[in-house]
């Protein structure tokens, strides 16, 4: 009998151990666990590791402490679990895991938006410089300026698309700052342009008087308009589209500078076809005296090279209508153009060249 | 009596020494150098998923650990965490393993698209220096020479992000220089027409 007893009360012992040791023990926060662990990938994924990188880190290390707090608490007998701080621990890292994948993709979106902006600033900027620079004679001078533009414009565009926002930006700046120096050669034009202004139209008013009060042909050329005027009597009688020198934005200054001078000359030899390389030609009295007194000074002050030369045989010729600036300095109308023309000039015609006629004709 | 004692307490000890299995220390540090050796070889960018999956290895090894060390040191056994500290230490050595191979991928793609691109550039500086030049085409071969000239400077820049290990930002700056490389070839052949007519 007593031994029954001792046997049951071993029994009993034995029975409530692993009752208490196995049953009615919490359960582990593992749904927490995977839910953070899941988080923490998408925020990986959102671009967290480069955009909010601290808020992932934190959320990561949250993680990692909450495991471990979970594993010590599975490590104690069942009655002394307690799975609350591991819970809390991986709730508030599967938060900051969201708040890092909320982050980096906000930064990507504003990113996105304000490269994106930029770049329809700077696409803009090119289209109206282009339209701008078409209509100008400073346009060799700012054209590389403007590809300068474009190739970061067109490389901006490229990074965007790999995801790499700042070295976009990046690029988006230097072409605007492309466009900037484009914007202060055509403002240094135009302020050249604006104080000579004055003197061009003295010289259009001189020659029409000339023309007028001797009742003789004149010619005037509008490099601003591309335009060779023929006039008799101080009045307009007809008009040719004229190409010049592909450096056309200045007055000339020395041989090879590309530019078609800017003054007062007259014709000094007629030349029929065979006799000019350009079909027909009309050759005027360049360099002038004025010409000589610039290229000398400018040789002086150092502008241009002791060893330049003045240059010589500019001529108004044919083979024209290119619809582009490309001769050496001369004035280049179309044959058809030339024929007509030269049945009203001769030697001695008054040839007056101009930037810009301003308000006439 | 004394004797039955001295047995009982043998026992015990015997027990004690048993359950006090060692915890897997130099696993552990080896699979923590592979995750950094794994990181270093820039896995996270890499090889990601990969490297997600011997980090996750890692902690839940440590966490097995962890448990084992919370226990009374007679019913520890660490034969568990030993096993996941290996398996972590392979999984971190081929994240490793499988970034330097992307690496390289990427790296070699990149490396092809810039030999493509100094092609196109040399192209296009032997077509410029081929030009007809002369009245008629003079101002354009000076714009296509600065443009040239730019595109080397922008293909330089391309190099120094390569050589930085910056491959994305290279390769996106190569394309861009290979586009502009190509259209200065076309730039060149227009050029050479109009100056032959004129």
């Amino acid at each position: 009998m007593r031994k029954f007893i001792i046997g049951l009360g071993i029994l009993l012992v034995v029975t409530a151990a692993i009752v208490i040791l196995f049953v009615g023990a919490p359960n582990p926060p593992v749904v927490s666990l995977e839910r953070a662990k899941q988080m923490l990938n998408k925020a990986e994924k959102a671009g967290a590791l480069r955009y909010s990188s601290e808020m992932y880190r934190s959320a990561e290390d949250l993680i990692k402490i909450g495991w471990m707090e979970m594993a010590r608490q599975n490590g104690r007998l069942a009655p002394f679990r307690n799975y609350k701080t591991a819970d809390s621990l991986l709730t508030l890292a599967y938060q900051k895991g969201e708040d890092a994948a909320e982050r980096a993709e906000q930064t990507i979106q504003n990113l996105q938006a304000t490269v994106q902006g930029e770049r329809n600033q700077l696409y803009d900027e090119l289209l109206e410089w282009r339209e701008s620079l078409n209509g100008t004679l400073a346009k060799n001078d700012g054209e590389a300026y403007w590809n300068r533009a474009e190739l970061a414009y067109k490389t901006s565009e490229k990074l965007m698309n790999t995801g790499e926002y700042e070295e976009a930006r990046s690029k988006i700046i230097l072409g605007k700052e492309s466009l900037r120096r484009l914007g202060k050669i055509v403002a240094e034009y135009s302020n050249d342009e604006a104080q000579k202004l004055h003197i061009w139209g003295r010289w259009v008013e001189e020659t029409l008087e000339h023309s007028r009060a001797t009742g003789s042909y004149a010619l005037i050329v509008d490099k601003g308009k591309h335009k060779t005027y023929l006039v008799l009597g101080g009045r307009l009688k007809m008009t040719f589209n004229c190409d010049l020198g592909y450096n056309p934005s200045t007055q000339k200054l020395f041989a090879g500078d590309g530019a078609t001078p800017e003054g007062k000359y007259y014709v000094t030899a007629v030349k029929n076809n065979g006799a000019s390389k350009y079909y027909r030609a009309l050759l005027i009295n360049y360099p002038n005296a004025t010409d000589r007194q610039r290229f000398a000074e400018s040789k002086a002050r150092g502008i241009i090279s002791k060893r330049s030369r003045i240059g010589g045989l500019i001529e108004i010729h044919g083979e024209g209508g290119r619809d582009r600036d490309w001769t050496e300095g001369c004035v280049a109308l179309s044959n058809r153009d030339m024929d007509r023309l030269m049945q009203f000039v001769s030697i001695g015609t008054p040839v007056t060249i101009v930037r810009r006629a301003n308000n006439w004709p | 009596m004394l004797k039955r004692v001295s047995l009982v307490l043998v026992a015990l000890t015997l027990l004690v020494i048993a359950g006090c299995s060692k915890a897997p220390e130099v696993e552990m540090q080896a699979a923590q150098a592979g995750l950094d050796a794994a990181k270093t070889a820039e896995a996270q960018d890499y090889a990601p998923d990969a490297y997600r999956t011997a980090s996750d290895t890692l902690n839940a090894a440590m966490a097995a650990k962890q448990e084992q060390d919370s226990k009374f040191a007679l019913f520890r056994s660490y034969g568990k965490s030993k096993e996941m500290f290996v398996r972590a230490k392979a999984l971190a050595d081929n994240a490793a393993t499988q970034a330097a191979q992307e690496k390289e991928r990427v790296k070699q793609e990149v490396t092809n698209l810039i030999t493509q691109a100094q092609a196109a550039i040399d192209s296009a500086a032997a077509a410029l220096k081929k030009a007809p030049k002369g009245k008629g085409n003079k101002a354009e071969i000076e714009l296509i020479n600065n443009d040239l000239v730019d595109v080397q400077a922008s293909f330089t820049e391309a190099q120094n992000d390569f050589n930085a290990g910056k491959y994305k930002v290279a390769q996106a700056k190569v394309e861009a220089v290979m586009q502009k490389a190509n259209s200065i070839i076309n730039e060149i052949a227009m050029a050479a027409a109009k100056k032959a007519g004129k």
